[in-house]
């Protein structure tokens, strides 16, 4: 907290310098998000970037207390937003209390790079307000229909990167991966499209890559 | 400013599209509901008006009238919202307040309403809590509001708060809402006749909603923030 603050330290009120990168991660319910996030934190903390979390739940505070138990992380660079049953708002059309934690951890971790910010499952019709992060992904499984991307969902076509995850599943549930990169590719128009096991860890680190590459610069 | 112009600025703050995350507190109605003392559209209606009634005109009203009526002048301001905090028992009422306060000053700072930016910085280096009241009344004269104009906003503030919350609970349907909406304003009207408490006399009688909102710090259903 704030040394000169006399007497109301509780918010952040929003005039901290903005230093670290918001990165949002979307998509639909289940999709994979917070085991993203899981398979992402170690691999930005072994690149040694200094990094914290927030999450909107629905209606428990259960993804962030999940990440403060897998991840390294200490506690309390893990804040949980509460969005009223409107998730989609809490990362577009309201996207306020979402930027009072941003600059709540930015104020708290001096040196703060990077805050990842898992919006609540919401439907393909969800994006990030540019306002609230930098660049965000959009995380959508195989398991949800190899159908997914034609449907042009407004989170699949505006995203900075679309990640496909459960590659796995595929052969489960009947669905054709090759056709859902090749269908995203032009619903894209040669956006960056990236698959993931988030399970296995398996295509995580173009993941991390990208976000380096592309938020992080040379931080 | 018009007719036409002051309407259309009042439907714009007042609209629930006017970012300040209000939609993330409930005020202890989620409780309320979670543990069956509100269970129909009848109970909200009560509940609202025991809020317009018990909190809002004895409370709220007093404090967006003081803090507009210092004219901007931010030391008279922060007196009122530190009275507001003080007297703001349990917890997540306090930063409830504290945080659509917080909020609504970063979106008026933005858009650049007078005294906005100066005592949002204030708010950051604690030297005022940041209330939302006290942030409602200096915020409705920035933006060249009447008196009575910033206290309807307030006071429909909190009627959309309750009414929608009880909406997305699954108390109540649309047009129940706006029912109850619509028969809050002779309420409003009625308890805002004839001069507002002094700040030293700030009061509420409100304890359901306060004992929710305590119980709501440890309860595990978390769709709002209080
Ligand atoms: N097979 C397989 N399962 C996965 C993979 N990624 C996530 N899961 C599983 O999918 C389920 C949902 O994962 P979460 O990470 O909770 O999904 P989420 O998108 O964060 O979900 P919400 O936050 O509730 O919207 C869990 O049971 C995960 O173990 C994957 O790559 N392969
Ligand atoms: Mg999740």
């Amino acid at each position: 907290m704030n040394e000169i603050t006399p007497g109301f330290p509780a918010v952040a009120a929003a005039s901290a310098p903005r230093s670290a990168a918001r990165v949002g991660v979307g998509g639909p319910v289940g999709s994979g998000k917070t085991a993203l996030l899981e398979q992402l934190i170690p691999r930005f903390t072994a690149r040694g970037t200094n990094l914290a979390v927030i999450t909107n739940d629905i209606a428990t505070k259960e993804d962030a207390e999940r990440v403060r138990r897998t991840s390294l992380l200490a506690p309390e660079r893990v804040l949980a937003v509460e969005t009223g049953a409107c998730p989609h708002s809490a990362i577009r059309e309201d996207p306020t209390l979402n930027m009072q934690s941003a600059d709540e951890l930015d104020r708290t971790f001096p040196g703060l790079e990077l805050i990842l910010i898992e919006s609540g499952g919401d439907n393909l019709a969800s994006s990030f307000s540019l306002d609230l992060v930098d660049f965000w992904m959009f995380v959508i499984d195989v398991a949800g229909g190899d159908d997914i991307p034609r449907k042009r969902g407004l989170g699949v076509l505006s995203c900075d990167l679309l990640v496909i995850n459960k590659t796995d599943l595929a052969p489960y549930v009947r669905s054709d991966l090759d056709r859902m990169l090749r269908e995203a590719n032009e619903v894209r128009g040669g956006r960056p499209v990236l698959t993931t096991n988030c399970h296995t860890g398996e295509g995580v680190d173009a993941v991390m890559e990208h976000i380096a590459r592309e938020v992080l610069f040379d931080r | 400013m018009s007719d036409l112009s002051g309407a259309m600025a009042l439907l714009q703050l007042g609209d629930s599209f006017f970012p300040s995350g209000a939609a993330s507190f409930s005020w202890g109605l989620e409780t309320l509901r979670a543990e069956g003392h509100l269970a129909r559209a009848g109970d909200v209606e009560a509940f609202l008006a025991g809020q317009i009634r018990l909190r809002w005109a004895t409370f709220d009203r007093p404090v967006v009238l003081a803090s507009h009526r210092a004219h901007g002048d931010l030391e008279v301001v922060a007196a009122v919202d530190r009275e507001a905090d003080a007297a703001t028992l349990a917890r997540e009422a306090r930063e409830g307040g504290r945080r659509i306060g917080a909020a609504l000053l970063r979106v008026h700072a933005g858009l650049g309403t007078p005294g906005a930016a100066s005592y949002r910085d204030r708010v950051a280096s604690g030297h005022a809590p940041g209330q939302l009241a006290a942030v409602q009344g200096l915020a409705g004269f920035g933006c060249g509001l009447s008196e009575s104009a910033t206290c309807a906003l307030s006071a429909y503030g909190v009627g959309v708060a309750i009414v929608s919350a009880a909406l997305r609970v699954g108390l109540l349907g649309h047009l129940d809402g706006q029912r109850i909406l619509s028969r809050c304003r002779p309420l409003a009207v009625e308890v805002a006749a004839g001069p507002p408490a002094g700040i030293e006399s700030l009061h509420a009688y409100t304890p359901m909603a306060e004992i929710a909102m305590m119980r709501h710090e440890v309860g595990t259903g978390r769709l709002f923030a209080n």
